[in-house]
């Protein structure tokens, strides 16, 4: 909560006029995110499986629509970018993008 | 050390009551209660992410040893490839980090109606909602001679620690020349893919330092979860040392004689110079005694929420659970986990839920530099859970290719047991 309330301010959605929209993308934002962190590490580590910070939520957007088309192979993330809509990759790139300024060593 | 996440929650509310957002703040002061039965990697990740989604819940988290040693992997311990102790992992970061109330004891029983969790050494904890991740149980009854002190002998290192230790210290004694035997279960069983990895790995511990022996698979089944896949890697790299004998042309496993060291089937008795039995499983003990299982042996479940089907109340992840085409692994058990966890913080915060996102992902080592992924998607339908979508490793892939799933494969444990038992960055 703390880490994703800082993440709200530090991407300019200040909670005092929050709405309901925004919360509700924060949640799903972090509800997808959970996902990728079974795979990625999310303290900025990496190793034989590269990190996703760092990335702006243009780039993450556009890697997850290459592994949908199979325009880059991998079995894993093909089956994930096929499970979500277009909506969530937006959602989850922008939560992700917002998450690497919090990261720290 | 609870104290500052709640600290910095009491801040947030602060906030959102200005904002308006009341149904949180109301939540918050009703204090809901969460206890988790089981702290492998379903009850773990279950409680990591109900602590990082609703902080306003009190969540205690009841596992008997102190530390978890992962299954996964543990097939590279066994021959030598690394630690246990790079295996092993501890509840600091889920309690320091995200406040988890961890307790050291064994839960007795679930009170429904009271809706109280009974530990083990007396005191009753009361709940709004309890998680069960109890792992699997062995059943002893369904091979003749073979129980739970039989184990002691003949090792099922299928929950890993002393047992996994016990079978390799007796490889390691064997001597070169030896048959090493493996009963492989009937399905379904914790990690589909798992005894053939076992036997894999084992081969190539015999090639480095026991040339001469060989090993038997006698098989509960007639076919074995990425069956082509794993032939193709016996004849590349072990030809002649592994034999696979399926149900159809043993019989089936009929008993096992501990003194002898031998496995009898309907047709024939093999003796092992070393033996791994690997029994029938079902839902841990927990589960079959508190009323979470059917006649199946495992404990049915609603296949958004995973709260159980036979008590309210109740929500069983991981082995423990039937859900449907999902197989019991770690990742499955990781990933029920998340969306019961989501699930459980919109029931008791009024919180958004998105629909779960469920995931099966398999690395399976072949050799140590020659290791196979698969990645299955999931989705609940009409009350079960289908599998939509399927990608894996193919028979004709490059060296390459499968030298850097092996990296993969390891980079992943990483980051995985960061996931379950709170390192990562959430
Ligand atoms: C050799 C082998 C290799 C494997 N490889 C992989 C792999 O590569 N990838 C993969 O995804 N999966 C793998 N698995 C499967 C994986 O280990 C399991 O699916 C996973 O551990 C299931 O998690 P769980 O939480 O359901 O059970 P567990 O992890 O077994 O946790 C159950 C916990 O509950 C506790 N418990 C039980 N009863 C009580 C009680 N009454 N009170 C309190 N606590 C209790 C236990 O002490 C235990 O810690 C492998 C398994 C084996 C055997």
């Amino acid at each position: 909560m703390r880490k994703m309330i800082a993440i709200s301010i530090a991407a300019g959605l200040l909670i005092i006029v929050a709405d309901c929209s925004q919360a509700a993308d924060r949640d799903g934002g972090a509800q997808l995110a959970a996902m990728c962190a079974s795979c990625h590490r999310l303290d900025g580590g990496d190793g034989g499986i590269p990190t996703i910070l760092g990335m702006s939520p243009e780039m993450l957007t556009r890697t997850m629509l290459a592994y949908r088309s199979h325009e880059r192979p991998s079995h894993i993330m093909r089956a994930i970018a096929l499970s979500l809509s277009d909506e969530e990759i937006a959602t989850v790139a922008r939560y992700l993008a917002a998450l690497n300024r919090q990261v720290r060593p | 050390m609870k104290s500052w996440t709640r600290r910095e929650f009491g801040r947030s509310t602060g906030a959102m009551a200005l904002a308006g957002l009341g149904p949180r703040l109301a939540a918050s002061e009703s204090k809901a209660r969460v206890v988790v039965v089981g702290g492998g990697i379903g009850g773990a990740t279950a409680a990591k992410y109900l602590a990082v989604s609703a902080p306003t819940i009190e969540i205690t988290l009841v596992e008997p040893k102190p530390n978890y040693t992962t299954c996964f992997f543990s097939n590279l311990y066994l021959t030598g490839l690394c630690s246990l102790e790079s295996l092993t992992h501890g509840y600091e970061t889920l309690a320091q980090r995200h406040g988890i109330n961890v307790i050291h004891d064994s839960v007795a029983a679930v009170d429904p109606v009271a809706k109280t969790v009974g530990l083990k050494s007396g005191p009753k904890l009361p709940y709004d909602r309890v998680v069960v991740a109890p792992g699997i149980t062995f059943n002893y009854d369904a091979i003749a001679g073979y129980d739970e002190a039989a184990t002691q002998v003949i090792p099922h290192a299928w929950n890993a620690g002393p047992q996994t230790q016990l079978l390799r210290r007796q490889l390691e004694s064997m001597e070169d020349g030896g048959v090493f035997v493996l009963v492989a279960p009937p399905n379904p069983f914790r990690c589909p893919p798992a005894p053939y990895e076992r036997a894999s790995l084992v081969a190539y511990y015999f090639k480095q330092h026991k040339p001469r022996s060989r090993i038997l698979i006698l098989d509960a089944k007639d076919s074995f979860n990425a069956q082509d896949l794993f032939l193709d890697a016996w004849e590349r790299h072990y030809r002649g040392m592994i034999e696979w004998l399926p149900a159809q042309f043993t019989g089936g496993i009929k008993a096992i004689d501990v003194k002898e060291r031998s496995v009898e089937t309907a047709s024939e008795t093999f003796k092992a110079a070393v033996a791994n039995v690997i029994p029938p499983q079902m839902a841990g003990q927990f589960a079959q005694q508190n009323g979470l299982v059917d006649q199946s042996g495992w404990c049915p479940i609603d296949p958004i929420t995973f709260e159980s089907k036979l008590q309210p109340g109740t929500h069983v992840v991981g082995d423990a659970s039937s859900a449907g085409d999902m197989p019991k692994s770690a990742f499955v058990a990781n990933s029920q986990a998340k969306a019961c966890a989501f699930a459980i913080a919109a029931a008791l915060t009024g919180s958004e839920r998105q629909s779960p996102h469920l995931f099966n992902t398999c690395y399976t080592f072949l050799s140590p530099d020659d290791a196979v992924s698969n990645a299955v998607s999931f989705k609940p339908v009409a009350g079960t859970i289908k599998i939509v979508d399927n990608f894996g490793s193919q028979v004709q892939e490059s060296a390459e290719t499968r030298h850097r799933t092996a990296r993969e494969a390891q980079s992943w444990y990483t980051a995985f047991t960061r996931d379950t038992f709170g390192y990562a960055a959430f």
